[in-house]
């Protein structure tokens, strides 16, 4: 096997936590927000069921094959060269939405704190860190994980309790006002962020305690719905039903924070600890990333291809998005689509045929 | 186990330069029957060396012999009287020099040795060989005796409350002192041998039952591959057998306490001792093992866990308060609060430097003043302290050269480092600071939050014996936080840290032992 490493469920849990809420927390009241106005904290948990069909359709095809990756077990299902096929759409999949979040990343850093730093800057060192984080193998990304994911939680939840003085629950009424279908739209594009959670199928075969995998993911999807729901919430009592008007509806509530007149203007922390939080986000994916392409290649050693692949990334992160137009069309109207498509929509016909398959195969046996 | 080849070091080079061992070809051959040709050849194999005596006489007025010893390392006090005198006055007819040694000599250790090698091994730790006619053996008496520093306070690991004695240099006297802690069998000490010239002798300690035994198995590979001229301090041994060389962080733990030691010891891990110095090195160790002090188990455990936490802000705030500082200056003003601002800033009018300079400056020669003060004799040390008082707070300052929440920074800065209890670790975090404020000049917030995630990736990946360096935090032992997060009292810590996936000896202590006036109901 390439990866030597294991980790824990509960690693596994943060790092896909990490993974789906890491970029989107800021920016995700102000794009549901659009289609939803104050029904927006529904959105994430219609959304979430697309992270249910995410992870039971990995667990799915990951007990028909044990111990592979979509990228190894697409082969072993539609045929060398097909499977083959769909493993390269799955690469060029996940590096133009690593490509993407980190761009999202740089520009939001750009835009907020550091006017004048180049992009290429911050976007270079984050994929220099995730490299160093790759090139350390599966375990140390799950230990940083592990250790950065429970402050930024903690993080979320001071920043939750700071702003609540400043809300008003009134902004939540009229509850479903037209019917479910705003919540439905605006949880679109939340579904293409909870569809990622199909990054565990790159995660189940390096668990050293497989039991309790059902349970932690359980709880990841659980947390991350509550994560969301909690900030659109808070959002929503805090703005009013015009939150769209917002690019960064979270970074723009912690203005309100006021501690005895001595803490304030705390933007700057918010940020750093959201970058905090990326850094596992894009590790995971550029793990991800790498291992599968080590896998395509057939290679012995994922570590090398590590380097190329972050340099293609940074590519690719200025290649497709031209503009910040461009890049938040791409958000709303094509990653969604774009991620169910792969991440929910492509393994579930996997699924379909490795059962038919598998079914077939039995029937043989027995005739 | 990952990055096993890396773990265990092995090159893909074979050294095409052997070790030289001074003149083995003479030294492993047996020792022949003529004392005359055995004295010659020692002679040859000790040429040009003016402190080995070789002394001949006669036992008995008969027997020709030659007595070898060098001298300052042999007791030739007890030589005059107890070797020589009995075997040259007392002698009685008809009494081979075996039963001469059983009835008039009172050494309490002689062994008989076969090769030169034995005989060269014995005279270098300070045994007097003896070498007599018709006898095709010598004899290693133990007359060793050399000057050697009392047991004193361990000047590097002071303390309030605890024992008082530090390690000393004679390797003996602290196998004796582990010994009179752990007076248990269980004490194991096995010997290894460093250094082609200078012989060190290694001792590997650990509690059998306790340790991990892949663990100790693999100090005592990682200990076999050493092949170094010489080893004159414990450092030497700690480069060669650490997992990741380039890390910045200690991945060995030294001590010269023996209660510290005895501690590691009694948690499974092991300590290697070294010839010569009186530090010792402990295996595997973690981050939060080294952030440790022994005082903490010695003073009540409310206090001591408010000093852990106390120790863990500081650490990391000698870490990052001067970037924290240059990050805020330079690009986040605002969070500084109005009045906190104008205050600083009119402290700052004058300074001609950006934050970033001024903080470089300041930390670099702080830690120019803390480097000279303590290489420095003890007289000198204070004037120096003084400049470095008068030039950094009163001079600098008032010339409008730094400003005085600088100089605040600096200080809080140099007194955290010294919250954190071993040099070696607090030299890691104190030399991470500076790229850490580069990072800060560079990106502000940002910049550090990168920097700190560099580290943390760094830590993530770190090993100290195939132990993970930030255990039990990652990867997580909710049993081990007790004395991490907290020091727990003593009827609290019942089972052993342990870092492995292995077996092991769990309990160290009986459970539900609270003590309080209802116990003995």
């Amino acid at each position: 096997m390439l990866e030597k490493g294991k980790i824990s469920s509960a690693q596994m849990a943060f790092m896909l936590f990490a993974a789906v809420v890491g970029t989107v927390i800021l920016s995700i009241p102000a794009i549901s927000g659009t289609y939803a106005k104050n029904d927006v904290w529904i959105s994430p948990i219609w959304a979430s069921f697309a992270g249910l069909i995410a992870i039971m359709t990995a667990y799915k095809l990951q007990s028909f094959y044990p111990k592979l990756t979509i990228i190894q077990y697409a082969a072993r299902i539609l045929g060398p060269f097909p499977g083959k096929l769909l493993g390269l759409a799955y690469l060029l999949f996940y590096i133009v939405m690593n490509g993407h979040g980190v761009r999202i990343y740089a520009d939001f850093i750009v835009g907020t704190t550091l006017p004048r730093t180049p992009l290429i800057i911050l976007v270079a060192t984050m994929i220099l860190l995730c490299t160093l984080a790759v090139r350390g193998g599966i375990e140390g990304i799950g230990r940083a994980a592990q250790i950065i994911v429970p402050g930024y939680m903690i993080a979320f939840i001071a920043l939750i309790l700071l702003i609540l003085p400043n809300c008003n629950a009134e902004h939540l009424f009229p509850i479903l006002e037209h019917g479910l279908t705003p919540s439905l739209q605006g949880s679109i594009p939340p579904q293409g962020w909870f569809a990622e959670f199909f990054l565990i199928s790159f995660l189940l075969p390096f668990l050293s305690d497989k039991k309790k995998a059902k349970k932690w993911s359980w709880v990841a999807l659980i947390t991350t719905t509550l994560t969301l729901v909690v900030t659109n919430l808070v959002i929503l009592c805090l703005f009013g039903r015009n939150i769209s008007s917002y690019t960064y509806p979270l970074l723009t509530a912690t203005r309100y924070i006021s501690l005895a007149d001595f803490f304030e203007n705390v933007e700057s922390v918010i940020t750093a600890i959201w970058v905090i939080g990326n850094f596992v986000k894009f590790s995971v994916v550029h793990y991800a990333l790498v291992l599968g392409t080590a896998q395509w290649l057939n290679l012995s050693d994922y570590r090398p291809v590590a380097w190329p692949i972050g340099i293609l990334t940074i590519i690719i992160s200025f290649w497709s998005m031209p503009s910040q137009m461009a890049l938040s069309h791409y958000t709303t109207f094509v990653f969604p689509f774009y991620s169910l498509l792969f991440q929910t929509l492509i393994p579930a016909l996997l699924l379909l045929i490795a059962y038919i398959r598998m079914r077939d195969s039995k029937g043989d046996h027995s005739s | 186990m990952r990055n096993l080849h890396r773990l265990l070091g092995q090159s893909k080079k074979p050294y095409f330069r052997s070790v030289q061992q001074p003149s083995r070809a003479a030294t492993t051959s047996p020792l022949s029957n003529d004392q005359q040709t055995n004295v010659e050849t020692l002679r040859k194999i000790y040429s040009n060396s003016v402190d080995v005596v070789f002394r001949s006489f006669l036992i008995g007025g008969k027997t020709q012999a030659t007595l070898i010893y060098i001298e300052g390392l042999s007791d030739t006090e007890e030589i005059n009287t107890n070797l020589l005198r009995p075997l040259m006055e007392e002698f009685e007819e008809g009494l081979s020099l075996r039963q001469l040694f059983e009835k008039k000599v009172n050494i309490s250790k002689i062994d008989a040795l076969s090769t030169y090698e034995d005989c060269v091994e014995a005279l270098s730790v300070g045994k007097p060989v003896l070498f007599h006619e018709g006898d095709s053996s010598g004899y290693a008496l133990g007359l060793n005796r050399w000057d050697k520093r009392a047991i004193e306070e361990p000047e590097a690991e002071a303390g309030i409350r605890g024992p008082r004695e530090g390690f000393t240099e004679t390797i003996s006297v602290s196998t004796a002192q582990l010994r009179r802690i752990i007076k248990s069998p269980a004490l194991k000490i096995e010997p290894v041998k460093i250094g082609s010239y200078t012989q060190t002798q290694v001792l590997i300690s650990y509690v059998e039952g306790i340790v991990d035994k892949n663990i100790l198995e693999e100090v005592r590979t990682r200990l076999s591959r050493i092949e170094i001229d010489g080893v004159l301090e414990s450092s030497y041994v700690e480069e060669m057998i650490e997992d990741n060389p380039f890390s910045p962080f200690p991945q060995v733990k030294t001590t010269e306490r023996p209660d510290t030691a005895c501690n590691a010891i009694l948690e499974g891990r092991v300590a290697i001792l070294t010839e010569g110095t009186p530090f010792v090195l402990i295996v595997p160790t973690t981050l939060f093992s080294l952030l440790q002090s022994q005082e903490d188990y010695y003073q009540r455990f409310l206090i001591s866990t408010l000093i852990r936490w106390l120790r863990y802000t500081f650490v990391t705030l000698s870490m990052l308060l001067p970037s924290l500082y240059v990050a805020i200056l330079t690009f986040h003003l605002e969070m500084v609060p109005t009045s906190l601002l104008i205050t600083m800033s009119a402290s700052r009018e004058s300074v001609p430097f950006p934050a970033l300079v001024e903080a470089l400056l300041m930390e670099v020669t702080f830690e120019v003043l803390r480097e000279a003060g303590v290489r420095l004799p003890k007289q000198v040390g204070a004037a120096v302290s003084i400049v470095g008082a008068l030039v950094i707070g009163q001079a600098a300052v008032q010339a409008g050269i730094v400003s005085a929440p600088m100089v605040i920074v600096v200080a809080i800065t140099g007194i955290a480092s010294f919250m954190v209890p071993r040099y070696n670790i607090g030299i890691a975090f104190r030399i991470l600071r500076f790229p850490v404020m580069f990072l800060a000049g560079a990106l502000g917030l940002l910049g550090i939050m990168l920097g700190l995630i560099a580290i943390l990736i760094h830590l993530c990946n770190l090993r100290s014996f195939g132990i993970p360096y930030l255990s039990p935090i990652a990867p997580f032992r909710s049993a081990d936080l007790k004395d991490v997060a907290m020091r727990a009292p003593w009827w609290m810590m019942n089972t052993r840290p342990h870092q492995t996936e292995e077996e092991f000896n769990q309990y160290r202590q009986a459970p539900a032992q609270k003590p309080g006036p209802d116990r003995n109901k």
